[in-house]
C-alpha cells in the first residue's frame, strides 16, 4: 500500500468507528532475508504483509482489535469489534490522548527505492562476496538483508501521519576449527553493502585469534569493539524508560539531575542519527524527540509516550510502542556519543587487556546496579603492552555496566550495531575494568 | 474456510514455473491479550491474522514466500517469489540441503478443550485478572503489580504437492502475575506461576489452573520480603531446583543444544551451535543415569502438542537423553537425512509468515522417584530455587548461569530463611551429571514458554518442558554476587 492508500484505508475505518475517540494505524513490511551457512544458502524467504489496528476509546475505556484483511466487512468487524471491547474494560485512570496532526519530516534517504526494488540475487550476490574468503578451513554463516516497511498511524483528532523506509544489512560469522570471527553492515541502501569487506574482516579475526590461550577470569582493562558494546548498551537504555523511572526499577530512579556515569557518557535516543533506520513519529502518531538521555554523565531526561507523559507531567517525547504496550515508552535508536581516540590508539595505550569482538546472550543479573553476565564470542584477543598477541578463549562476565561507564574511555568512529533486532549506534569503548567469573572449554 | 482452492492454484504456478516440490500452509489466527497493571487494564486486544507461506524445491535449494494477499494475483506471484528465490539460492549452493519428501497425510487434528475461551465473558476476564492484581499489593512497597491472560486459536491448513492435507487447530492459553517490589535501593520482582505463567496448550481450564487468586497475595508478601531477605551465600554447595527452573534448565542446556540445525551450523551466526556431534549418539554421557530427556509432541497440554509439524510430518516420541545418554537430536527431514534419520516432527513456524524450522517442542525430563519434600533430606548445607530471572548461555551450550528470584537455605534436610538473588553456574555435562534425584510424578508439570527466540529473521517459538523439581550436587551458587 502507498502511503495515500493507508490513509484513505484508516478514514474509512474511522468513519465506521463509533467511539469517542479512534486511532487507527496501519504497517506494512517486506522482508527479503537469504541465511547461509558452510557457502550454502539454507533459508531464502519473502515476506508480505499489510496490518491495520484500531484502538477505540468510549468514556476513558480502551479497546483494541487488529486485523490483516481489508474487506469491507473486515473493517466493520475490526472497527466494531475495538468498541465493543473499550465498552467491556474498566475506565482508565489516565485515558489516552490521541495525536493531531504535526509535522514530523523523515530523515533523510530513509527510503531508498534500489533496497525496495533489490531481490534475490542481489542478496546471494552479498553472500557470494562473502563466500569468497571461506578459505584455509574457514567455513562462513550470516545472511544479507532488504526490507521495506510504512506506517500510517491517522486518529480522530486528526492526525495523518505516514512513513516510510527502507533498511539492508548483512553479517557474516566465519568460522575455524578453534576459533571464530564476526563482521557486520547495515545501512538505508542495499549498494552500501560490501560481501568482500565483511568477508575479509570476519576471515581476518578468526584467523588472528586461532589456537586460543586460556586466560585467568578475575578483572580485566577490555576494549569492546562496537558489536558488543551495543549488547551492553541495550541492557542500559530500558532504564531511561518513564515507567521504569516511575516505578522504582531503574538505577536512575529519583536521580535525574545528578551524576549517574562518567563524564565522558553522552547517551542519546535520536532517530534522525545518521545511521539510524529510524521513524519521525511514534505508533499513537506523536512526532518522536531526539532525547539526550546522558549528558556529560548526568542522569537528563526519559522518554516517554501519552500515557507517562500525562502520568509523570513530563513532555511526550514520541516513544510509544505498538498497542497493546503494558512495558511502557522505550529508546529504540539509542546513540552513544563518540571520543576521541582511535580504536588502534586505546589499543596501544593498553598495557594488557582483552579486545572484545562480540558478546552474546547478555542477561541482567541485578536490576538496580545493572549488573550483567554474558558471554564472549567470534573473536577476543589478548593485548599486551599495547598490541594484539593472539586470542583468548570465551569467557563469562559478571559486570556492572552502570560501574564500567565510570571509568571508560570512548572510541573516535561510530558504528550501527544490532541487526534487525534492534538498531544502536556506538563507538568502540574501553572499560578499565570488567570483570570475568569463568572461561570456557573454546 | 475452505482453503483447496487456493492450494491448488500455489501449488499449480509453483510447479509450472519449475518447483519440484512445493507446500503451503494457510494460517488462521486470533490472539487475545488481557493485562492488568495497578488497576488500570492495560492491554485489552483482540487481533486476527490470516495469510500463507509457501515452501518451493528448486536444484535442491529452498525458497519461502509469505503473503496475506488470498486473489488469484497474489497467490501467484507468492508462489513465483517462492521459487524465485529457490533458484537464487541454487546458483550460489556448493551443496543441495533440500529433498522432496514422500510421506503423504490426510488427516485433522483438534487440540482437546474443556472450557472454550470464546465462551468465558471478557468482563468475566476482566475480573479475574483485577482481584489478582489487586491482592498482589501486599504491602507499600509493591509499586507494580501485574496479572495478564493470553488467549490464541490457530486453525492450520497444510497442503503438499504429493497430496498431503492436513486441517489443525490448535487451541493455547496462559496467564500469569508478577509483583515489582521496591525499597532498601533494590528492586525484587515474584512471577506467578512458574517464571512467566502457566502456559499449555487447551483453554480456559489453562487459566484457571494458575490460581491466580489462591496466590497473588503471597506472591506479593513474597516480593516484599525478598527487600530485605538475606543474599544468598556464595560457594560450592547442593541445590534443589523449582520444576520451573529445572524446566528452562532442560531448554538451554539440552533442548538448545540438541537441535540438529545448530549441530549443523545453520545458526551460527545467531543462536550459535552445539557442543554435540552426531558421532556422540549413543556414547556421550550427557547426565546422571536417571536423567531421561523425551521428545514428545503429543503430550497432553504440551504448549507445543500437535498432530504434525509445518512440513507435513506425523509427531512421535522420540529419545533425546536415555539413561544419561545422548540418544537423539530434535531434527527435520533435510537434517535427518543428513545423519542417516528420519525427521521426528520438530518443525515449526511462529506463524503463516515465518518459514517453517526446527523447533524445541514439547521437550520434557522424564519424572523420577523422589516425593518433592524427599529432595531435601539429606542436603547438609544447599539452596532451594524457584522460578527464573536470569538465564544466559554460551553459544554452544555449555557455560551457563541462571539467577532465580526466590530462593531458602537448606540445612540439615530441612528448608530454612529466605535468601534473594539466588545464581548458580556450571557446565553442561558436569551439571547433568551432578543430578541426583528427580521429583516424582506428583510433582511434574507441562511447563509452557510463550517466547522461544531462535532464527533470522527472530522467530518466537511456543515450547514446553516439563519437568519435576531436582537435586544436583556440588554446584557453585553466588555466581556474579561474589565478587
Amino acid at each position: 500500500m502507498t502511503p495515500d492508500e493507508r490513509i484513505a484505508v484508516a478514514d474509512a475505518v474511522l468513519a465506521r468507528s463509533r467511539a469517542d475517540a479512534t486511532e487507527v494505524s496501519i504497517e506494512t513490511s517486506r522482508l527479503g532475508l537469504t541465511r547461509f551457512t558452510h557457502e550454502t544458502v539454507n533459508q531464502n524467504i519473502d515476506q508480505t504483509n499489510t496490518s491495520l489496528r484500531v484502538r477505540a476509546v468510549v468514556d476513558g475505556r480502551v479497546g483494541i482489535a487488529a486485523t490483516n484483511a481489508f474487506d469491507a466487512s473486515a473493517l466493520d468487524a475490526v472497527a466494531a469489534r475495538a468498541v465493543e471491547i473499550a465498552l467491556l474494560a474498566p475506565r482508565e485512570s489516565t485515558p489516552p490522548v490521541l495525536a493531531g496532526n504535526a509535522a514530523a519530516d523523515a530523515p533523510a534517504g530513509a527510503f531508498v527505492a534500489a533496497t525496495a526494488a533489490a531481490g534475490p540475487e542481489q542478496r546471494a550476490s552479498v553472500a557470494g562476496a562473502i563466500f569468497a574468503h571461506a578459505t584455509d578451513g574457514l567455513w562462513s554463516s550470516g545472511y544479507a538483508m532488504t526490507a521495506n516497511y510504512g506506517l500510517t498511524v491517522a486518529t480522530s483528532n486528526g492526525a495523518r501521519m505516514s512513513f516510510d523506509g527502507s533498511d539492508a544489512g548483512a553479517n557474516v560469522k566465519m568460522n575455524g576449527p578453534d576459533s571464530t570471527g564476526f563482521a557486520e553492515s547495515y545501512s538505508r541502501d542495499v549498494n552500501a553493502l560490501d560481501g568482500t569487506l565483511l568477508g575479509a574482516q570476519s576471515a581476518r579475526i578468526a584467523r588472528e585469534t586461532r589456537a586460543p590461550l586460556a586466560v585467568d577470569p578475575g578483572d580485566w582493562t577490555v576494549i569492546l569493539a562496537p558489536a558488543a558494546a551495543g549488547e551492553l548498551l541495550r541492557y542500559l537504555t530500558l532504564n531511561f524508560s518513564a515507567e521504569s523511572y516511575s516505578d522504582g526499577s531503574s538505577f536512575i530512579a529519583g536521580k535525574l539531575g545528578t551524576p549517574v556515569l562518567g563524564a565522558n557518557v553522552t547517551l542519546r535516543d535520536d532517530y534522525a542519527h545518521p545511521l539510524n533506520p529510524g521513524m519521525p513519529f511514534d505508533f499513537e502518531g506523536f512526532p518522536t524527540q531526539r532525547v539526550t538521555l546522558v549528558a556529560g554523565g548526568l542522569a537528563n531526561d526519559l522518554v516517554t509516550d501519552s500515557t507517562w507523559a500525562q502520568r509523570l507531567n513530563r513532555p511526550n517525547s514520541g516513544h510509544a510502542l505498538p498497542a497493546p504496550n503494558s512495558d511502557g515508552p522505550q529508546s529504540s535508536y539509542t546513540v552513544l556519543d563518540a571520543g576521541t581516540k582511535s580504536l588502534e590508539t586505546l589499543v596501544a595505550e593498553t598495557k594488557r587487556g582483552l579486545l572484545i569482538t562480540r558478546l552474546w546472550y547478555v542477561r541482567i543479573v541485578d536490576q538496580r546496579t545493572v549488573l550483567l553476565t554474558g558471554m564472549t564470542r567470534d573473536g577476543t584477543f589478548l593485548i599486551e603492552n599495547g598490541t594484539l598477541k593472539c586470542g583468548v578463549r570465551n569467557m563469562r562476565f559478571n559486570a556492572s555496566i552502570v560501574a564500567a561507564l565510570k571509568d571508560c574511555e570512548l572510541g573516535d568512529t561510530q558504528r550501527r550495531t544490532g541487526s534487525y533486532h534492534y538498531s544502536l549506534v556506538t563507538p568502540a569503548i574501553k572499560f578499565n575494568h570488567f570483570h570475568f567469573t569463568s572461561v570456557s572449554p573454546y | 474456510m475452505d482453503f483447496s482452492h487456493h492450494a491448488a492454484r500455489v501449488l499449480d504456478t509453483a510447479a509450472v514455473r519449475g518447483a519440484v516440490y512445493c507446500d503451503v500452509r494457510f494460517e488462521r489466527t486470533r490472539s487475545e491479550r488481557a493485562e492488568v497493571r495497578n488497576g488500570d487494564v492495560s492491554g485489552l486486544a483482540d487481533e486476527r491474522s490470516d495469510g500463507y507461506g509457501i515452501r518451493a524445491l528448486v536444484d535442491g535449494a529452498w525458497g519461502f514466500a509469505a503473503s496475506n494477499g488470498f486473489d488469484d494475483d497474489a497467490l501467484d506471484l507468492a508462489a513465483a517469489r517462492a521459487v524465485e528465490t529457490a533458484r537464487a539460492a541454487a546458483a550460489i549452493a556448493v551443496r543441495r540441503i533440500g529433498e522432496a519428501p514422500t510421506d503423504c497425510y490426510v488427516d485433522t487434528f483438534a487440540t482437546p478443550v474443556d472450557r472454550d475461551p470464546i465462551d468465558i465473558p471478557l468482563g468475566e476476564r476482566v475480573a479475574l485478572l483485577l482481584d489478582a492484581e489487586k491482592l498482589l499489593h501486599a504491602a507499600p512497597s509493591i509499586t507494580v503489580g501485574r496479572a495478564w491472560i493470553d488467549l490464541w486459536h490457530t486453525e492450520k491448513f497444510f497442503f503438499s504437492s504429493i497430496g498431503s492435507q492436513i486441517a489443525q487447530t490448535i487451541v493455547q492459553s496462559g496467564s500469569g502475575m508478577s509483583a515489582l517490589a521496591v525499597g532498601n535501593g533494590d528492586a525484587q520482582m515474584r512471577v506467578w506461576p512458574g517464571d512467566r505463567g502457566l502456559y499449555q496448550s487447551g483453554g480456559w481450564e489453562i487459566v484457571e489452573a494458575a490460581q491466580l487468586r489462591d496466590n497473588a497475595q503471597r506472591i506479593g508478601e513474597e516480593a516484599h520480603a525478598l527487600l530485605s531477605a538475606p543474599q544468598c551465600p556464595s560457594g560450592i554447595m547442593d541445590i534443589v531446583l523449582g520444576g520451573s527452573q529445572v524446566s528452562l534448565q532442560i531448554h538451554e542446556s539440552c533442548g538448545h543444544a540438541a537441535e540438529l540445525d545448530r549441530i549443523m551450523g545453520w545458526e551460527a551466526n545467531f543462536s550459535g551451535t552445539s557442543f554435540l556431534s552426531p558421532d556422540q549418539l549413543g556414547t556421550l554421557r550427557y547426565g546422571s543415569p536417571i536423567v531421561n530427556i523425551q521428545i514428545d509432541n503429543t503430550l497432553p497440554l504440551g504448549f507445543a502438542t500437535a498432530a504434525y509439524d509445518d512440513e507435513g510430518t506425523k509427531s512421535v516420541v522420540s529419545d533425546i537423553i536415555r539413561g544419561g545418554l545422548l540418544a537423539g537430536f530434535e531434527t527435520s527431514r533435510d537434517t535427518a537425512r543428513a545423519i542417516g534419520r528420519a525427521s521426528n516432527a520438530c518443525v515449526r513456524a511462529q506463524s503463516w509468515m515465518h518459514v517453517p524450522m526446527i523447533r524445541m517442542c514439547n521437550l520434557n525430563l522424564l519424572p523420577g522417584d523422589t516425593p518433592f519434600e524427599e529432595l531435601f533430606t539429606d542436603v547438609a548445607d544447599g539452596v532451594y530455587m524457584e522460578a527464573n530471572r536470569s538465564w544466559s548461555i554460551d553459544d554452544r551450550r555449555l557455560n551457563f548461569q541462571f539467577g532465580c528470584q526466590i530462593g531458602w537455605e537448606i540445612r540439615n534436610g530441612k528448608r530454612g530463611r529466605m535468601l534473594k538473588n539466588p545464581t548458580y553456574a556450571g557446565v553442561t555435562p558436569q551439571f547433568w551429571n551432578s543430578c541426583d534425584a528427580i521429583g516424582d510424578a506428583a510433582a511434574w508439570r507441562a511447563w509452557g514458554s510463550p517466547n522461544c527466540g531462535k532464527g533470522e529473521p527472530i522467530q518466537s517459538g511456543r515450547t514446553t518442558q516439563a519437568a519435576a523439581p531436582a537435586r544436583f550436587r556440588m554446584v557453585a551458587v553466588g555466581v556474579g554476587y561474589d565478587a
